[in-house]
């Protein structure tokens, strides 16, 4: 405002925004915890956020652009998941002529194929990185089609019908996995591939590498996608569905391409995270870890906000990471209460959401109201037709 | 004749009421076509039916010559057709001129296209020109940045005409488009819109302060209780017994 020292002004101003408030003090804890307990506590943080970045990002389109009430974030993981599990592995198998055909997810033999065809991977950069890309095509395409077919009930019913199916689809998805063994091995897990063997001794840190350069990729995309006619008019249906109809926009395909790209996305996320554990689990995906949390992370960011998602992602991934190493140490004395300390997390979201929804509704980087035309673009326009 | 746009024998019913019962009415290409009735007659169910907002019991609605009875709204857009509402309803989360953009087409809604910007900014460039001059009409060009909830309720109105002028439809549909707004203003807002009519543009105008909106109708509707009871040029029909007893009869009632 002052004119005297306005950059120095503008400086402190912006030390002092909440946002960036919250990154420094992330970044100090986040070194702190590089310090005291070594490389491989903040690797597992930064795969978490990356896997949850681009979770939560898709989520946000649906829900926070599109007004989609997307309680079934979980389906489009498993969609990804299951792919990556159940179809690469087989091709590659194929490929070499060894199992792969229902028997290739039966216990007995999957855990003889996977590390051959590891090893396969392992002597092979090139089939490496296009088992790697393949799979993550796959899971897209994959997630495109859930979201396809969930958008279908998504035509006729409406906000709580709508979350509540597309709930109980997630769950159905997870249970289908988890007791029909040939898709992914059932209640055991099906072993999957690890197209990172050829890097050995830094597996770790360059499957970290390779997820936070696709999440940027992500991210840049849904920011791309969303700063767009496009975006514009998902936010259109989010706001009022029956004045976008009659502003030409068709809802139903609007709305079924917004649950296709989120879900897509979501799958990518599930495939990736599949690569990276190196097993498939049915009943590894519960719609606490890859719903409830997503929406936590959302609401605290800012929902609509791409970058608010980012950075409700990392505080809540750092906070989480940190009850789960110090739960005992710092927190056994709750044991007194007759308080197992095991339950902290679940009180963390619950007191996020209650927090958010009570203190800032719109979250840690709320979401701006600007023009999709850039600023000055715009304001040329306003000279120009001004003289006019 | 050369009408665009006829109803023929529409009903719509809510339970029991018959909110528009057996209308047919017609809008003569380049007319300024006036709908009046009082509070309740069923004017704005009417407009819904002919939008694909509410599909019609019976009858037909026929456009430029396709009927178009029960089409989804989307698709009356497509056909030229746009209206306004007489309750707004504003996209509360986007600004101003996006508000009135998101009525136009751009290619850039694709989403294939959307991320490669280079392929719809230019369009949207000559988009957002039309928005500011439209917006200017209908004096609004200065909160053009603001989000709209931040609008009164008189502005909302001019937005709602706003975004109804932009979709470059052939025939503009507006529910009670000056109401609440000052008598001087919406004489203005009125004599710019029939002044369009010489760029081809054809316009069915509900209003509700007939004194204000009657010079410049060609033809006039009136309705009471979901039928027609009155049609002609604005003097006659403004002078029929039938008109002035129901609209005597409410204003006695109040
Ligand atoms: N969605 C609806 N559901 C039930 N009744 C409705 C609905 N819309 C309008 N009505 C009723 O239909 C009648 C006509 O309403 P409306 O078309 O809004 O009249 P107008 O626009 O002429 O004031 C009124 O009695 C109103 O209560
Ligand atoms: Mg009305």
């Amino acid at each position: 405002m002052t004119t005297g020292n306005g950059a120095a002004s503008r400086a402190s101003e912006f030390f002092l925004r909440r946002e960036v408030l919250i990154t420094v003090a992330l970044l100090l804890v986040l070194t702190w915890l590089l310090v005291s307990r070594g490389v491989s506590l903040l690797l597992t943080i930064l795969i978490d956020f990356a896997i949850f970045t681009i979770v939560t990002l898709s989520l946000n389109l649906e829900v926070g652009f599109t007004g989609i009430p997307q309680f079934g974030r979980v389906i489009a993981v498993i969609a990804g998941a299951f792919a990556v599990g159940a179809i690469p592995g087989r091709l590659l198998a194929w490929f070499m002529g060894l199992p792969h055909g229902l028997s290739y997810a039966e216990d007995a033999v999957n855990y003889k194929v996977v590390p051959q065809l590891s090893e396969v991977l392992a002597g092979n950069a090139f089939l490496a990185v296009v088992f790697f890309l393949f799979s993550l095509v796959l899971a897209a395409l994959c997630g495109a089609a859930i979201g396809w077919l969930a958008s279908r009930p998504a035509i006729r019913l409406r906000e709580a019908y709508l979350g509540i199916s597309l709930l109980a689809f997630g769950d159905f998805f997870m249970w289908a996995g988890h007791n029909w063994e040939p898709l992914v091995g059932g209640t055991t897990a099906v072993f999957v591939p690890d197209p990172f063997r050829i890097v050995w001794g830094y597996r770790f840190q360059a499957v970290v590498i390779t997820m936070l350069v696709v999440t940027l990729l992500i991210y840049l995309y849904v920011e791309r996608l969303t700063r767009s006619p496009f975006g514009r008019a998902l936010r259109m249906l989010r706001d009022s569905d029956v004045a976008a109809g009659v502003s030409g926009k068709n809802i139903v395909r609007v709305r079924t391409q917004s649950l296709m790209i989120g879900s897509a996305l979501a799958a990518v996320a599930g495939g990736m995270y599949v690569i990276y554990t190196g097993t498939c689990t049915a009943i590894g995906f519960t719609r606490l870890t890859w719903t409830f949390w997503p929406w936590a992370y959302m609401m605290l960011g800012g929902i609509g906000s791409n970058a608010g998602v980012v950075l409700g992602v990392l505080l809540l991934t750092t906070m989480r990471s940190i009850i789960t190493v110090y739960r005992f140490k710092l927190f056994g004395f709750l044991t007194v209460w007759g308080i197992d300390p095991l339950w902290l997390e679940y009180a963390l979201m619950g007191l996020v959401i209650v927090v958010v929804v009570l203190f800032m509704p719109h979250g840690l980087i709320p979401a701006k109201v600007e023009p999709i035309l850039p600023l000055g673009r715009v304001k040329k326009a306003l000279e120009r037709t001004a003289q006019g | 004749m050369d009408y665009i746009f006829q109803t023929e024998k529409v009903t719509k019913s809510f339970g029991g009421l018959v909110a528009v019962n057996d209308v047919s009415i017609g809008v003569k290409e380049q007319s300024f076509t006036m709908l009046i009735g009082p509070n309740g007659s069923g004017k704005t169910t009417l407009l819904n039916v002919c939008t694909g907002v509410l599909r019609p019991d019976r009858g037909k609605v026929l456009f430029g010559g396709a009927d178009i009875t029960g089409w989804a709204s989307h698709r009356v857009y497509e056909a030229g057709l746009v209206r306004s509402f007489q309750i707004p309803l504003p996209f509360l989360g986007l600004t101003v001129l996006d508000n009135v953009l998101g009525a136009m087409r751009n290619p850039g809604e694709s989403p294939l296209r959307a991320p490669l910007h280079r392929s719809w900014l230019d369009h949207e460039q000559d988009n957002v020109d039309k928005a500011l001059d439209i917006l200017r009409r209908v004096g609004l060009a200065r909160h053009w940045d603001q989000p709209s909830f931040a609008l009164g309720a008189a502005q909302l109105k001019m937005l709602e005409v706003a975004r109804g002028l932009s979709a470059g439809a052939k025939l503009i549909v507006l529910d009670e488009p000056i109401g609440g707004v000052d008598p001087a203003s919406a004489d203005e807002i009125l004599s710019y819109v029939s002044g369009l009519k010489a760029q081809g543009l054809t316009f069915l105008v509900v209003e509700h302060r007939i004194d204000i909106a009657a010079p410049f109708a060609d033809y006039v509707y009136a309705m009471d209780l979901g039928r027609i009871i009155s049609q002609g040029p604005p003097g006659e029909v403004l002078n029929d017994p039938k008109v002035i007893e129901v609209y005597v009869g409410r204003d006695e009632a109040c």
